[in-house]
């Protein structure tokens, strides 16, 4: 009688994680909730385990990064004469930039950074590729946020807590990003398969695709801003597969930027011209 | 005085007992730590199914399937994986040991071992397919392959530190 009580325990239990999966798959909204609340509480938790490991990575960053200091410093010398030179020249661009974005009355998006965080955890498995950071809805944080580093594009927000949030990386079999080729600005769309390299969807047949081409974002969709840095491709297989390599090293993150975009209004080209007067001829005939 | 030391020692047991749950929670943690190191980002091993096969051998009582349910729920959140999956798997898993036998289990460390070994490529290979039948497409399993061989080189370590608790639990 004990057993068949303890086999029937089992079963509900199976049964309840069924159940749970399934539910999951519908009520994302309402279970993404419960999740966001139940992890917030465990990021002290994790935050104190860490503390050993945060410690000797610091000591051997510390370490190597006394080793290479004067090598570093003759580099920077240079690095930065040749970055003082550029910031001239693009300078005088986005002067030229914005006078032809005014004649044509052009508006830009807003980014804005939302906060600066720090990872905690990740998944650390083969089939979901996603990290928990210190913040949440408390810093402005909000589902479908963009989180980039200095290198480039990492993910997306998913799940927003009160004190922390969990990203959605790029190589998510679940991730797809709206991106376009720098060179020939095509738009297509970069899917994420669990590896270390992304691939390259919805590729109209007629445009090619070489080794080493930039992908920037596109800014379509409207969760991340346009042309910030996502990849370079490095491989195209005879079935016509493009992959990208990430610009971003996502084994080796520690701290993040969560960023804002703020669609702008769809330009108008004439904004003396009012809706129903755009159907009518622009140029008036003279009398 | 003889109530008092009684009261006593049902506390201190009360304490021990919760130990088996968080080791589990510990392990728990410990795979989702960022490590920043390339491989075992991708095949960090299934260190709570070290946790929960140990405990269900040596101190079924103190695991419950109810605590192996929560513990996987905890693990899905903590993990990001879908809500469910790691219970299911986990709860399986045990039953699965409960069913063998205690008693059969209760062996050597290389019968442990060899058993163990059985159980974490059937772990491996039911959390691929029931991850592949969620997301709806044929998952790559070479990882898991590599997960699966880390697991069974963790298992000594693991179990080495597992027995010194139960020792503490008595």
């Amino acid at each position: 009688m004990k057993g068949f009580g303890h086999r029937f325990t089992a079963f509900f239990y199976i049964a309840a994680s069924i159940v749970l999966l399934i539910f999951g798959r519908s009520q994302t909204n309402l279970i993404d909730q419960v999740r966001a609340q139940i992890f917030a509480t465990f990021i002290p938790v994790i935050t104190v385990v860490d503390i050993p490991r945060v410690a000797s990575s610091s000591l051997s960053d510390w370490i190597r990064n006394i080793a290479i200091v004067y090598s570093d410093n003759e580099f920077l010398r240079e690095e930065n004469a040749e970055l003082k030179r550029q910031l001239a020249e693009a300078t005088e661009l986005e002067i030229d930039n914005l006078r032809l974005k005014k004649l044509l009355n052009i508006k830009d998006g807003t980014v804005s950074t939302i906060t600066a965080s720090r990872i905690v955890s990740g998944s650390n498995s083969p089939f979901f590729k996603s990290m928990l950071i210190n913040s949440g809805s408390n810093e402005g944080v909000k589902k479908g946020h963009a989180v980039v580093n200095e290198d480039g594009v990492i993910g997306r927000t998913i799940i927003v807590a009160a004190n922390s949030s969990r990203v959605l990386l790029l190589n998510d079999i679940n991730s797809r990003i709206p991106v376009k080729f720098a060179n020939t600005g095509v738009n297509v769309i970069l899917a994420g398969d669990n590896s270390q390299e992304l691939k390259i969807e919805f590729m109209p047949p007629e445009e090619t695709a070489s080794p080493g081409d930039v992908i920037l974002t596109s800014g379509m969709g409207g969760f991340f801003p346009p042309d910030l840095p996502v990849g370079t491709v490095t491989e195209i297989s005879p079935l016509g597969e493009i992959k990208v390599k990430p610009a971003v090293n996502l084994n080796r993150l520690n701290y993040v930027s969560v960023i804002e975009y703020k669609i702008a209004d769809f330009p108008v080209l004439n904004p003396e011209l009012q809706a129903g007067d755009a159907l009518q001829p622009a140029v008036q005939e003279p009398e | 005085m003889m109530a008092n030391i009684k009261k006593n020692k049902e506390k201190s047991f009360g304490f021990k007992s919760t130990l088996p749950f968080l080791t589990i929670l510990f392990l728990i943690i410990m795979m989702v730590l960022p490590y920043n190191i390339p491989l075992i980002d991708d095949i960090m091993p299934f260190l709570t199914l070290i946790g929960v096969y140990y405990w269900s051998v040596f101190k079924p009582e103190l695991v419950p399937v109810s605590v192996i349910f929560v513990l996987g729920l905890i693990q899905d959140i903590l993990l990001g994986s879908p809500f469910g999956l790691m219970s299911l798997l986990l709860v399986v898993v045990q039953q699965f040991i409960f069913i063998q036998g205690r008693q059969f289990l209760e062996r050597d460390f290389l019968f442990n071992w060899f058993v163990f070994v059985m159980i974490v490529i059937g772990f491996g290979a039911l959390s691929w397919g029931v991850t592949s039948l969620y997301f709806r497409v044929f998952l790559d399993f070479i990882d898991v392959i590599g997960q699966i061989l880390l697991t069974i080189a963790f298992y000594p370590l693991i179990t080495w530190m597992l027995g010194l608790i139960k020792k503490a639990i008595g």
